[in-house]
């Protein structure tokens, strides 16, 4: 994509604006449906956009605009989580809860397949990020701890059960 | 954020590539939206950028006012000018409104620019001297005089009010500018005209 679209969007050119959308459309969809599941994917991406057309006077140049955008969208979709009640005091919680909903969820769905957008799906918000964040976007614990709020301890906690109970669910489908 | 991995990572226990979770990481594909999702993106644009453009709109009266503030001071200076040449003036400055800022003194003319500080200073030099003349100058002179600089004032005051909420805004800069340079120019024609003696 060129460059200069980036910056005629920011001066309010909309058609340069579709075309960043198309340019980055796919990575930005597939964050969403890992961190939120596929039914709250296309609404997700959605807002994405147009948080990113609202803020694109801040975007400065010091980053790509790819991260910069990848950034902005882990940031919507948190805030997403939190208007629905994944708060930050419950990211703690749910640091104890990942191995119980996969033992019921184990009983639950025995004869179902399962792959791993379905496994995730069983995870709680918290640890559901902290696992697409670390294992599949290449975050660090210390940024992953700045966006959520929570210490490098508790994300690589969160990341250590998230990744014990995936293991669970996806040895009983092989 | 670092640049994306694959799996694993440095920072924590890192994944074996036997293990059942890289595995299934490895096997986890891209998917395209099932429908364009642009249209929904487009339709909110509209909405969500309406409020930015109304930021630089005005209001019926607003226009109106402007339009009577510019006849105002467009008739103050043309009646100043109206009312006798400018005689050459030995004893003061004068200013002369630049967009540049260079504060420097050429050939007895003082050059003031537009940052705050010489445009102030420069008001306040002309201010002082018209205070000093004005019992040269018809009282009627000194009343048109002193609406217009305040109309002006008004104006100025209103665009810097409105650069604290949209400092970009290309439209607001060159109005404060303008307003500025137009304040400058009646004083100096002011203080030109009762340096003169006021004919």
């Amino acid at each position: 994509m060129p460059v200069n679209d980036v910056v005629l969007a920011t001066e309010g050119d909309a058609a340069a604006f579709e075309r960043v959308y198309r340019a980055h459309v796919s990575r930005i969809f597939n964050l969403a449906r890992r961190m939120a599941g596929p039914d709250a994917a296309d609404e997700l991406t959605q807002d994405v956009f147009v948080r990113a057309w609202q803020k694109l006077a801040l975007f400065r140049g010091e980053s790509s605009f790819a991260t910069w955008l990848h950034r902005l969208a882990v940031n919507v979709i948190i805030e997403r989580f939190r208007a629905i009640g994944t708060a930050r005091q419950r990211f703690l919680a749910d640091s104890e809860a990942v191995l119980e909903i996969a033992h019921a969820t184990r009983t639950k769905h025995l004869d179902l397949s399962m792959d791993l957008q379905a496994a995730i799906e069983q995870l709680p918000h918290g640890a559901r990020t902290v696992f697409v964040l670390h294992d599949i976007e290449g975050y660090k614990h210390e940024e992953i701890g700045g966006i959520l709020g929570v210490s490098a301890g508790t994300s690589k906690s969160q990341l250590h059960r998230a990744r014990q109970t995936l293991r669970v669910l996806l040895r009983k489908e092989a | 954020m670092t640049e994306q991995r694959q799996f694993g990572e440095p920072d924590h226990e890192p994944l074996g590539t036997d293990d059942i979770l890289s595995r299934a990481i490895g096997q986890w594909r891209d998917e395209a939206p099932a429908a364009d999702l642009w249209p929904g993106v487009a339709a909110r644009l509209e909405v969500r950028t309406a409020p930015h453009r109304t930021l630089v709109s005005f209001t019926l009266p607003q226009l109106a006012m402007a339009a009577s503030l510019l006849i105002a001071v467009a008739s103050g200076m043309t009646w100043l000018a109206a009312r006798g040449p400018a005689a050459p003036v030995d004893t003061q400055p004068t200013v002369v409104a630049q967009s540049e800022s260079t504060g420097k003194v050429e050939g007895g003319i003082v050059n003031a620019n537009f940052a705050d500080a010489q445009f102030n200073a420069a008001v306040t030099d002309l201010e002082q001297i018209l205070r000093d003349e004005r019992d040269r100058l018809d009282p009627r002179t000194v009343l048109v005089i002193e609406r217009n600089l305040k109309a002006i004032d008004v104006a100025i005051h209103e665009a810097r009010m409105a650069l604290n909420d949209d400092p970009a805004n290309a439209y607001l800069n060159s109005h404060l500018a303008d307003a500025r340079r137009r304040k400058l120019d009646l004083l100096r024609q002011a203080t030109t005209l009762a340096s003169a003696g006021g004919n």
